[in-house]
């Protein structure tokens, strides 16, 4: 079940409270938040190789805060062009960077400033000069039409309320027969009207 | 989710993989509450 966008929500201080939340993470990933970050929670519960993490530079693997693991659905070609869509420090697109290899291409796009840092600075740790970072907004990718064989994210799609706009985003993007494998957070159960104002939910 | 990217054009859109992305966090009880989890997800154009 999709959590749909509360009516009179204020969008504005929505993304304001992410952009701050995460920068945060950014800054401590060990810090206090109500969410998991890093590579052990990453190998523990959601089926990452612990030791590919490990091999890392660690700049980008200990903020990272995923929901799920986008490359448990399929494999990411060789010379292919992948899009992280919220790529935060960057982990995720360093592994897609590895699997698409000098040939391919890897954008993440992020709003918030101390991630794209991060995520810059883990790429050219890890030497992997076709993997790059921009800050943007999601719903106006810096992304040519019909140039992306697969888009990628992990728990970002949640905190976009205007989920449609996003979607119609994505296809602008991605080629034809090419797909999205990415991991969102779902709920089982209809939200109160209370729950789906508190915006402490929605930046997790 | 789904609804949603099928009315982007996206087809085959489904859920693959769930995970307990919240055991163990201050929002555990929450999430439990609302059936809140971790879902892989694949739709193509």
């Amino acid at each position: 079940m999709a959590i749909a966008c509360p009516v009179g929500f204020d969008v504005t201080r929505l993304k304001q409270e992410v952009r701050q939340t995460y920068a945060s993470v950014a800054r401590d990933p060990n810090g206090n938040f109500h969410f998991h970050r890093g590579p052990e929670y990453a190998a523990r519960l959601l089926g990452y190789d612990l030791a590919e993490l490990k091999s890392l530079p660690q700049i980008v693997a200990a903020p990272f805060a995923g929901v799920g693991n986008p490359f448990l659905m399929d494999n990411l070609s060789p010379g292919g062009t992948v899009v992280d869509i919220g790529s935060g420090a960057g982990m995720d697109c360093l592994l897609a960077g590895r699997r698409v290899g000098p040939e391919g291409t890897v954008v993440g796009v992020d709003m918030t400033d101390e991630m794209i840092e991060r995520a810059r600075a883990g790429a050219e740790e890890a030497g992997l000069d076709h993997v790059r970072f921009e800050k943007g907004d999601i719903n106006k990718l810096p992304v040519d039409p019909d140039s992306v064989d697969v888009v990628i994210s992990n728990g970002v799609f949640n905190l976009a309320p205007d989920k449609a706009a996003l979607f119609t985003e994505l296809y602008r993007v991605v080629k034809a027969g090419g797909r999205l494998q990415f991991a969102d957070i779902t709920v089982g159960v209809e939200l109160s009207e209370d729950a789906r104002n508190d915006i402490d939910l929605w930046t997790g | 989710m789904i609804e949603a990217l099928q009315q982007a054009g996206f087809r085959n859109a489904r859920a693959c993989h769930f995970f307990d992305s919240f055991s163990g966090t201050t929002k555990e009880r929450v999430a439990r509450k609302y059936e809140v989890r971790g879902a892989n997800f694949v739709a193509y154009k």
